[in-house]
């Protein structure tokens, strides 16, 4: 029982990590991210440029700092709509049940069976590019599984006991939904939570790399790996370093929600 | 005499939907005097829980006429485990009933959880602690603290001692015996087992089948039982009695 939970330590320790990358990179770059400089095209990494430089010579390392920015500031809002919504509609449904959960369930297994980036691409197509579109429209995709998990905690929960108990107690429905059961579904939402982030940072990054993300005075971290693929074995270190950053912040993330997974015993 | 508790007569209670629907309850008649305990005994199956639920408002798909006098009648279940919601502190459980009844002062809340705290035999140290982090018996007494706590005087107590280990059971079918004394308080008490009715029940209903097939003062049951089912059940607990 009292057995380290290596997966919790080590997961936060890297979140703790780019969590400060990123805010940094808020604050303060080596360089600035979108200056040109010929001399340093394909810099190979160096204590000037520690991860070398682009095809047109601009700091990889001030551009992941950055990148690292835009990426995480789309995938908190995209989380922030899908959970919102997603408790939202799942805690209702769940508890309440009928005709509406079985016709909304429905309308969310509809949505779930096109595959996001998809439908993400032929909302990017009908509104338009920009940062805050793609928030909207992976937002909008990420509503259902939210849904779903939530309406399933509830489903488990509303007939437990101490509902029946609070109920005969005369506490209204919308206290004990959100006052009484949402507190024991945390769990379960938070490693949800961390899962449904780690989609958030790849749907973003596939988005940019798509080349409908973004726009390209603004680097995230997907439009990074997008621009290098034509460099891959000319300046390897172009595709490498962003890569770095996505693979370090989904790791931590992940980590974290396996770790507290394992803290609760909840299973997968 | 005084006005009853609660009075059933001819009632059918159903559960499910549809093709689904069953009968669980069969023409059910039933009263319980002020001050009265009541023992409701039968297997798993039998509605007695049914009963129970019919009573409260939590099944709702009955026939027949059901009058409850007592105001805000609660319930205490068999599992503490469950009745009782793991995220929150005992302190929070008792006074979330008060929030609900409407009672907007904090102090005052505060001052009538640690007079029912003191009354089910617990200390305030209990408070600040959440359910799991208490033993069996001290959740049963956190769930009867709540269910009295806003001043009900008629309990639905289903099978309250049955998930306790014997010396626990003992110690709360005294609490309860004791309650009611004090508080004047009037049971309806649900339970499979007669040996645990005959302690603390005046008056006893056998049921089987979602049918109430004897029912009488617990003495003369206990001695003269008439129904084949009555002397089965009898026979059962005497056997465990050794």
């Amino acid at each position: 029982m009292k057995r380290k939970n290596w997966y919790l330590a080590a997961g936060t320790a890297l979140t703790v990590i780019m969590t400060a990358w990123t805010v940094l990179g808020f604050f303060w770059t080596p360089y600035d991210p979108s200056a040109r400089s010929s001399a340093d095209k394909y810099a190979l990494p160096s204590l000037a440029h520690p991860f070398g430089c682009d095809y047109m010579g601009r700091d990889i390392f001030s551009r992941a700092l950055e990148g690292a920015g835009t990426t995480l500031t789309i995938a908190a809002a995209v989380l922030v709509i899908g959970f919102v919504f997603g408790l939202l509609i799942g805690a209702l449904c769940g508890y309440y049940g009928g005709a509406a959960d079985a016709l909304i369930m429905r309308l969310c297994d509809a949505v779930s069976a096109f595959p996001s980036i998809l439908l993400a691409l032929v909302a990017i197509a009908l509104l338009g590019r920009g940062k805050y579109n793609i928030i909207a429209a992976l937002g909008v995709l990420f509503v259902p599984s939210f849904a779903r998990l939530v309406r399933g905690e509830f489903l488990k929960q509303r007939d437990r006991d101490y509902v029946k108990s609070a109920k005969l107690m005369g506490v209204s429905d919308l206290r004990i939904i959100f006052v009484h059961i949402l507190p024991n579904t945390w769990p379960v939402l938070l490693s949800g939570l961390t899962i449904g982030f780690n989609n958030a940072v790849l749907a973003e990054a596939s988005m940019s790399y798509l080349g409908v993300g973004v726009s390209p005075t603004e680097p995230s971290l997907g439009y990074m790996l997008s621009e290098s693929q034509a460099y891959l074995l000319k300046a390897p270190w172009f595709t490498a370093f962003p890569a770095l950053v996505i693979i370090l912040l989904i790791l931590g993330v992940g980590l974290v929600g396996e770790g507290v997974r394992g803290e609760l015993g909840v299973e997968p | 005499m005084a006005e009853p508790i609660f009075t059933v007569s001819h009632l059918n209670s159903f559960y499910g939907r549809g093709k689904e629907r069953k009968q669980v309850l069969r023409d059910v008649s039933l009263t319980l005097s002020p001050g009265e305990a009541l023992g409701v005994v039968g297997e798993s199956g039998s509605g007695k829980s049914t009963l129970a639920k019919s009573l409260l408002g939590l099944v709702t798909d009955i026939q027949g006429e059901l009058v409850v006098n007592s105001p805000r009648p609660q319930m205490v279940f068999q599992d503490p485990y469950g009745s009782l919601n793991p995220a929150k502190t005992v302190g929070w459980i008792l006074e979330e009933p008060l929030r609900a009844a409407g009672v907007k002062d904090k102090a005052e809340r505060r001052r009538r959880v640690e007079e029912m705290i003191a009354l089910v035999g617990l200390s305030p140290e209990h408070l600040a602690r959440r359910p799991a982090r208490l033993s069996g018996g001290q959740r049963q007494r956190v769930a009867i603290a709540a269910a009295l706590i806003q001043g009900s005087r008629f309990l639905v107590l289903d099978e309250p001692v049955s998930a306790l280990d014997v010396t626990l059971q003992a110690q709360i079918m005294r609490l309860l015996a004791d309650l009611k004394e004090r508080l004047g308080l009037s049971y309806l008490f649900i339970s499979h087992d007669l040996a645990v009715v005959y302690q603390l029940c005046d008056r006893v209903a056998v049921m089987t089948g979602g049918e109430i097939v004897e029912q009488g003062d617990v003495d003369y049951i206990y001695d003269h039982p008439q129904h084949e089912y009555t002397k089965k059940l009898l026979a059962a607990s005497l056997a465990l009695d050794g």
